[in-house]
């Protein structure tokens, strides 16, 4: 299965909280007890997972934030939003669902 | 009663004997000793703060003495004691002030969790804080004791204690403690300020501490609301320049410098949260403290 067919959740939203500063996004984990800093991409990539009822896949999230920031031009945000789910894997903030 | 009521015999009577309960904004701590040292330290840097009565509650049981080792006799030591055991390795005697500041904020910091509690300087003007989190060797020391030379009232040189109720900082005023070169430049700035002896050789260099003056001690009942949060750096020769840090960045960065944020789980999150939606989140470098010192007055003014 390719990495842009994956579909990717988050933690249990009752498990996050957050607060937008600037644009940036600090949330904490309440699994981990550990608190991030994500610049605004990834603050919606994390936002649109945990409102979301199913997992969602890399062009699901982007066909979401195209929506919601109108832009025409998002093929550079494919790699982006793949990073994003790779370092929030990482942290514990996401993972990709079982096929 | 304040220390200073006390004769120094009867000073020195109640720290050899059952101990003396000195006030420190909400913290009282008994402390006892019969080492000479500790108790000019304490007449010195003390002598404004409110005694307890003998026999009265006290958060903290604390005791400066000689190890019983074989050390004491051919060179002699002090151990800081927190309830009949020692947290810290014994240190030279001649510390033995420094290691009542050091065991004091270290009392505070572990236990006191009431309060979300940072490591920061805070200073402030008309009911406005002005927090100061950075490691050592930043600076932060130097720039508090300049500010509280110019009026500005302390809080605390070390420990920034949040009340999680109100997001406001309760004062702990106590000695500010200053290292190496900044001691020299302090009595420079100031030659008002009252500092105690220089202590050589510390785990920290050179140290000397810096009576928090009066008017901060009796105010130590009155909070203060955040309203800037400055991460300073000296550099030396560097033009003093504030500039705006985001304040995401400025979060995380209290984050960092919080001693007990996981401990207060979520509502440590939103207390911190609190504090930064209060405040102008700014870094700040300085190679001159007059110039620092004015230009944190003019921010005061304006804001």
């Amino acid at each position: 299965m390719s990495v842009s067919a994956l579909r990717w959740h988050t933690v249990p939203r009752s498990d996050l909280i957050w607060r937008e500063l600037d644009g940036d996004l600090v949330v904490r984990d309440a699994r981990s007890g550990s608190t991030h800093l994500l610049e605004p991409l990834a603050g919606h990539v994390l936002r649109a997972l945990s409102e979301a009822h199913a997992g969602m896949s890399i062009p699901d999230l982007v066909a979401r934030l195209q929506d919601e920031a109108g832009a025409d031009e998002t093929s550079a945000w494919f790699s982006a939003i793949e990073a994003i789910l790779s370092e929030f894997r990482r942290l514990g903030l996401a993972e990709p669902e079982r096929p | 009663m304040i220390v200073a009521d006390l004769p120094e015999k009867e000073l020195a009577r109640r720290l050899a004997g059952a101990g003396l309960r000195v006030r420190t904004g909400p913290v009282v701590t008994e402390i006892r000793s019969r080492m000479p040292k500790v108790a000019q330290g304490i007449a010195l840097h003390y002598a404004d703060h409110p005694l307890e009565e003998p026999g009265g509650f006290a958060d903290f049981h604390v005791r400066l003495a000689p190890p019983r080792n074989i050390r004491r006799w051919l060179q002699p030591q002090v151990t800081f004691q927190f309830d009949g055991a020692p947290p810290f390795l014994p240190l030279p005697a001649d510390q033995a002030f420094p290691i009542l500041e050091w065991g004091l904020n270290w009392c505070v910091s572990a236990h006191c969790h009431q309060y979300l509690v940072l490591h920061a300087a805070v200073v402030e003007r008309s009911g406005r804080a002005l927090i100061l989190p950075a490691p050592p060797g930043s600076g932060k020391s130097t720039l508090c004791a300049g500010l509280v030379s110019r009026g500005w009232r302390l809080l605390s040189d070390e420990l920034a204690l949040i009340d999680p109720l109100t997001a406001h900082i309760m004062p702990l005023p106590r000695p500010i403690s200053l290292k190496n070169a900044s001691i020299e430049v302090i009595r420079r700035f100031s030659p008002d300020a009252v500092l105690g002896p220089t202590v050589r050789d510390t785990l920290k260099g050179s140290v000397a501490h810096v009576k928090a003056p009066v008017d901060s001690v009796r105010r130590a009942a009155e909070p203060a609301r955040p309203r800037w949060i400055v991460m300073p750096r000296y550099q030396a020769g560097a033009p003093a320049n504030l500039e705006r840090l985001p304040k995401g960045r400025a979060f995380m960065q209290l984050v960092d410098s919080a001693f007990n944020y996981n401990l207060h789980g979520r509502k440590g999150f939103e207390t911190l949260a609190q504090v930064i939606d209060a405040a102008d989140c700014y870094e700040f470098a300085y190679g001159d403290l007059e110039e620092a010192v004015k230009l944190y007055d003019r921010l005061a003014t304006s804001a």
